[in-house]
């Protein structure tokens, strides 16, 4: 305090004395009002997902036979670090390898880490995919364990009206 | 003798009703106006979803209130419960009787109907004693409710509100000094005859006499008695209903005369800006063109929330009324310019320059924090009443060796 100048003391004395930081202060909020607002009113719109989006862990057809990609490796089921996935498989009648009878994710247990894609062996397509997809709320348990109709087809949230 | 009847009863009759029936709606669209505001200022929406952007926003807030479950705490003290907002209501919307919203009177079916229920020669000194009769109604229901964060925001509010009272007082005494009386409209008459507001002698007086008023009123930063942070909501913690709405009602309205009585005794009442000023006399007629020119505006920057960019909406708005009351005036189709200047002009500036203080509040609001308790006292006691003390000093050498 004793190496302030005494320019400054008056400076500061001025400052308070005309309420200085008060205008300021209401200038900024003058300012503020008209500045465009960043709130997303978001049934009615939403805000753009980025490619790397992970939303729930979905399954998906090869886009051209239409066949389902899953090989039933149980690699994604082995990997998952919260035992979401669960997968029934049987030899397949014909030829090698197997095939899916049943496959489910638990949406109550995922944390959307996405570490189920990585290790998906199908080629160019992973079988497993993070969607796009985030509306997922439901009013029973059951609803969150999604069968393989739902992982194949999506989930279709109810839209919103007004 | 009949017409007398009418002239000194039923015309101040109806002008009360008028007034409160009037005020609950204007109240609860200034409401509106102040959850839109401090939205804009914090860059987010407000309420926009009943309604046109929200405009019956305040209409379902009655409603609610009005079919709300009308609760009373156990414990509570039920008549005093009951009692505590209707204390606080009748003062505030009493104040409102001696308000002059113009110069002149106007002749309808005969009768002379004046811009004020009445002119009181000691209109200062009833405003002053009747605003601190709102402050039994807050203490009443903090302590009816028998609660502690009632009791806590009554006891502030008692506290703040007193030492308040006294700076509000002298800020006055500048003004009653410089025009010789305690009349609102000889107020308002004195700056005329003056040709100046009252604001540049004043100006600390001023000062002084806004910043009480916003304590007084209990408005942000100086809204301890319902410090939500601290005591849930003060007072009216455990009020509900139409009981809530009438603290409600009575703190808006208190805002409004507070705007009023700045607006009369520092910014000239009905009286146009820069009075003293011939040039710009025709501001007189101004009304008929910054009518629209600020619905314009005030509807453009109410409208495009989605892209608001700047002041653009705003300003076409502003300018696409302007040319409408430019055409209005021009044309003067109704001959509204003419006929009714001293009535329609006078209010006009009045209620405009109300609506600036009232976004003031607004305005602080959205920008200061609370005071504390201590640095509420401390600015109370030590600044505004010195400074206030001052000013009655001043006023008074310089009435004393010039006027």
């Amino acid at each position: 305090m004793a190496t302030r100048p005494s320019g400054s003391n008056v400076r500061e004395f001025l400052k308070t004395i005309l309420l200085l930081e008060l205008w300021v202060g209401l200038w900024v909020t003058l300012k503020n009002q008209f500045r465009p607002h960043i709130t997303v009113e978001y049934p009615k719109e939403t805000v753009a997902l980025s490619p790397r989006f992970r939303g729930v862990p979905r399954l998906r057809f090869d886009p051209q036979s239409g066949e389902e990609l899953c090989i039933a490796c149980h690699l994604c089921e082995t990997v998952c670090p919260d035992d979401c996935i669960h997968i029934v498989s049987e030899k397949k009648p014909e030829g090698k390898g197997k095939r899916l009878v049943s496959f489910e994710i638990n949406y109550e247990r995922c944390c959307f880490c996405g570490l189920c894609v990585d290790p998906c062996p199908t080629k160019p397509l992973t079988a497993i995919y993070m969607s796009h997809d985030y509306e997922m709320a439901d009013f029973k348990r059951e609803g969150f364990v999604a069968p393989l109709k739902t992982l194949l087809g999506g989930i279709s949230p109810t839209e919103y009206k007004e | 003798m009949g017409a007398d009847l009418v002239q000194q009863i039923v015309i101040p009759t109806v002008q009360i009703l008028i007034v409160i029936l009037l005020l609950p709606l204007v109240i609860a669209y200034l409401q509106l106006v102040e959850r839109k505001v401090l939205g804009f200022m914090q860059v987010r929406l407000a309420p926009r979803r009943v309604g046109w952007h929200g405009i019956l926003q305040p209409i379902a807030d009655a409603v609610k209130l009005l079919i709300k479950e009308d609760t009373v705490p156990e414990k509570a003290d039920r008549f005093l419960f009951t009692l505590a907002p209707v204390v606080t209501v009748i003062p505030a919307l009493a104040a409102l009787a001696v308000i002059p919203i113009a110069g002149a009177s106007f002749t309808l079916l005969g009768y002379q109907v004046k811009p004020w229920i009445t002119d009181v020669n000691v209109a200062v000194l009833y405003l002053l004693a009747i605003s601190s009769l709102g402050i039994y109604g807050i203490i009443l229901g903090g302590w009816a409710s028998n609660s502690k964060y009632s009791l806590l925001g009554a006891l502030r509010s008692s506290a703040q509100m007193i030492s308040y009272e006294v700076p509000l007082g002298f800020a006055i005494i500048g003004v009653l000094m410089l025009s010789g009386s305690a009349s609102l409209v000889e107020i308002v008459n004195a700056q005329k005859t003056a040709r100046i507001w009252y604001v540049l002698p004043q100006i600390v007086g001023f000062f002084c006499y806004f910043i009480s008023a916003v304590a007084e009123t209990n408005r942000v930063p100086f809204d301890l008695p319902e410090a939500e942070a601290e005591l849930v909501a003060g007072f009216h913690t455990e009020y509900s209903g139409m009981k809530f709405a009438f603290f409600f009602l009575a703190e808006y309205t208190n805002m409004i005369v507070v705007s009023s009585i700045v607006t009369v005794l520092f910014f000239g009442g009905w009286l146009r800006p820069f009075p003293n000023v011939a040039a710009l006399a025709w501001l007189e007629n101004g009304w008929l063109f910054f009518v629209p020119l600020i619905a314009g505006a005030s509807l453009g920057w109410l409208v495009d929330q989605k892209a608001r960019t700047g002041l653009r909406f705003m300003f076409a708005g502003g300018l696409l009324g302007a040319a409408v009351g430019f055409g209005i005036a021009s044309a003067d189709v109704m001959g509204l310019a003419s006929a009714s200047v001293p009535y329609l002009s006078g209010a006009f500036w009045f209620f405009l320059k109300i609506s600036f203080f009232l976004f003031m509040y607004i305005w602080f609001r959205g920008t200061y924090p609370r005071y504390r308790y201590d640095q509420l006292m401390a600015l109370g006691w030590k600044w505004l009443l010195p400074l206030s003390i001052l000013n009655v000093i001043g006023t008074g050498l310089a009435v004393l060796l010039f006027g």
